[in-house]
């Protein structure tokens, strides 16, 4: 039973970072590399909101998802608006020399040390029993819900919502969309919006499990495998390639050597690469070279 | 021919006669993954010399302390050094940052000469006796002494046959000292159960500390980065693990203890804690207020000490100084701790390290509602 919750835990981590990825690649194909550090902001703003808003802890979880969200639509609006139309190299190079700032910009405002966001909202992160031998802590409880209820809205926000069907016309064919009168960048900014709240989110409910770390940035990073293996232009494709990924990286730990749970995402990613290059979930034809 | 030596002579002198102070050179991750360790020892050690120059300085000399960012990147500590050799003509190259970034600052000062000096980064084995001529260290770490008082304090308090797993951080320093522990506890009696090496970054310590718990051990030993040390205790914990624990002091762990509340929860290290209200202390408090330091004071006790040995060494260093001079003055040196260690930190010319590695062992007391010692110092002895 542990093992399952392991691998739940772990699934929903990497399903609600990667989630931010495929978000902005399906919308505009632009790979963003400072998702990490997009996460990591979100996980400082609960810090920050938290200490602002001292007593008040739903007031400081809303107020920092609110900039979460504000922070992923500014960062279209002031950068990646600019990349429209460029290569889509220009853009991911842009993501990256975005990500190097923000770190940079973090350790000064932030400073080095750890930070514990759920000391500061008052809360402790309590063990709880699951199926009878299984254990869980809050925090990993509440990741694993939250997970599936950011999935749960966003396919009932892409399939039954008009900006959700814009976002999904504008990933289709962009230049028929706008024809059509969407407002691309408005389409756009609504994406990164999207997938840095997510992402923030990821990074909040992190935080609130194990504090923030200056390595907070690389877990980042390390859910772009099941992104890759589900397909990066598919959700659903998101949360099968969580699932594997996972769940190789949990039963290697247990039955096989813990050294080889940080390759194993990337031999699942390889093995996927030569089999079936756009993943599981992902479209084939829009598969293109960076 | 006699013009052209001289001339030759007076530019190999000029940059250190032109220098009006004792110039010190520091690569430190003060920025990237561990800069929550080796940043607040750069700050307390640039505080201490800070107030040493407000003082008069040494010898009636300023201490000039230049900091380079390495970001605990090996290209980036050797840029560094070769910066800081080159063109600031330190005396003294410093490193506080990963073990990564040894190779290539101690390729460099090798090079050019220079002693480098290990202040609140891990102290590598070269220093122990019979240590390399230019390698010296005064951190708290010690490969191989940790784990030998971390194994003798867990036998002393062991009343029962002791279950041991590790865990460790997969890094090339913590992964060897983790294995030698292992191999040393089976000399000791006790037997090895489980070792875990998490990687760098893991998002979840659980898996880890699943494996590790159902080994049943009634004690785990860990030496890694902080981070790697505690959430494993915490995920044990919270799968319902009810064993004893113990661990390396880190700069944090004075605070770490009074937010883990674990009274099976130990901490081993070679600094004093601030519970000791020492009046050395009481220095550090006054010399880090007026510097306006950001980090917590408790964790600025191991960049006082480096500040302390600075000091020391460049006290008998006679003006004006050369990287030979600094070097004479190293391999004879005798500092007083003040209280914050054991015993003082003593350099011979064949023992870099110290002479005297001293241990204490502290945890929460939950009845107390404070941070209790549970070993006073126990000395083990460097040698060859």
């Amino acid at each position: 039973m542990q093992l399952a919750v392991n691998i739940a835990v772990l699934a929903a981590i990497y399903a609600l970072i990667s989630c931010g990825y495929v978000l902005i690649y399906r919308v505009s194909r632009v790979l963003s590399l400072a998702h990490g550090e997009l996460m990591m902001l979100g996980a400082y703003g609960l810090a920050a909101t938290a200490s602002l808003f001292s007593g008040h802890p739903l007031v400081a979880i809303a107020a920092s998802g609110a900039l979460a969200l504000t922070v992923g639509v500014l960062v279209y609006a002031l950068l990646m608006w600019r990349m429209t139309g460029e290569s889509v190299l220009a853009a991911v190079l842009t993501t990256i020399a975005l990500g190097i700032l923000l770190r940079g910009a973090m350790v000064l405002a932030f400073g080095t040390q750890t930070q514990y966001p759920l000391q500061q909202l008052g809360w402790t992160n309590a063990s709880i029993a699951i199926g009878g031998s299984g254990r869980i802590s809050a925090a990993g409880l509440v990741l694993v819900l939250g997970t599936g209820a950011v999935y749960a809205a966003l396919f009932v926000f892409l399939r039954a919502t008009r900006w959700g069907i814009r976002m999904r016309a504008a990933g289709q064919n962009p230049l028929l969309a706008a024809q059509r009168g969407i407002r691309l960048h408005g389409v756009y900014a609504l994406a990164w919006g999207l997938a840095t709240f997510t992402g923030g989110m990821a990074g909040m409910l992190i935080a609130c499990d194990a504090g923030i770390e200056a390595t907070l940035v690389t877990i980042g990073l390390k859910a772009f495998p099941a992104a890759l293996v589900g397909g990066l232009d598919s959700l659903f494709g998101a949360l099968v390639g969580s699932l594997i990924v996972a769940g190789a990286e949990v039963l290697i730990i247990n039955y096989v050597d813990p050294l080889l749970s940080e390759v194993v995402p990337f031999f699942v990613l390889l093995a996927m690469l030569v089999v079936r290059p756009w993943g599981l979930f992902g479209t084939r034809e829009e598969l293109d070279r960076v | 021919m006699k013009k052209t030596l001289f001339a030759v002579l007076l530019a190999a002198a000029w940059p250190v006669a032109a220098q009006d102070a004792y110039v010190i050179g520091v690569s430190a991750a003060m920025t990237g993954p561990g800069a929550g360790i080796y940043a607040p020892v750069v700050d307390a050690m640039k505080a201490y010399l800070d107030h040493v120059n407000a003082k008069g300085g040494v010898n009636g000399r300023q201490i000039r302390l230049i900091v380079q960012d390495d970001g605990a990147e090996p290209s980036r500590a050797a840029a560094n050094a070769k910066k800081l050799l080159a063109q600031d003509k330190v005396v003294i190259l410093i490193n506080t940052s990963l073990s990564s970034t040894y190779a290539p600052m101690i390729s460099e000062a090798k090079r050019a000469e220079v002693p480098l000096y290990f202040g609140g980064s891990v102290c590598p084995k070269e220093t122990y006796p019979p240590a390399d001529p230019l390698l010296f260290c005064s951190s708290a770490f010690g490969a191989n002494l940790d784990s030998q008082g971390s194994l003798a304090f867990i036998k002393s308090q062991a009343k029962e046959p002791v279950r041991i797993g590790f865990a460790a951080m997969a890094i090339p320093i913590a992964r060897a000292e983790i294995d030698y522990a292992e191999g040393l506890s089976k000399t000791m009696g006790m037997t090895p159960v489980e070792k875990q090496i998490s990687p760098p970054p893991a998002p979840d310590y659980t898996p880890f500390a699943t494996k590790l718990k159902d080994a049943n051990p009634n004690w785990v030993f860990s030496w890694s980065p902080w981070v790697s040390q505690v959430r494993t205790f915490e995920a044990m914990r919270r799968l319902g693990w009810n064993g004893r624990y113990v661990t390396w002091a880190h700069l944090n762990a004075e605070d770490e203890l009074a937010r883990i509340k674990d009274g099976e929860f130990y901490v081993i290290g070679t600094n004093a804690f601030f519970q000791d209200d020492l009046p050395v202390h009481a220095e550090i408090r006054a010399v880090t207020h007026r510097a306006n330091l950001k980090s917590p004071v408790t964790y600025l006790t191991e960049g006082f000490i480096a500040g302390m040995v600075i000091e020391a060494a460049l006290k008998n260093t006679p003006w004006p100084p050369t990287p030979q001079k600094v070097l004479a003055a190293m391999n004879n040196l005798k500092v007083d701790m003040k209280g914050l260690r054991g015993g003082p930190l003593e350099w011979t010319k064949d023992n870099h390290f110290r002479t005297k590695q001293y241990y204490r062992v502290w945890k929460w007391d939950a009845g107390k509602g404070a941070v209790v010692r549970v070993q006073d110092w126990q000395a083990i002895d460097v040698k060859r």
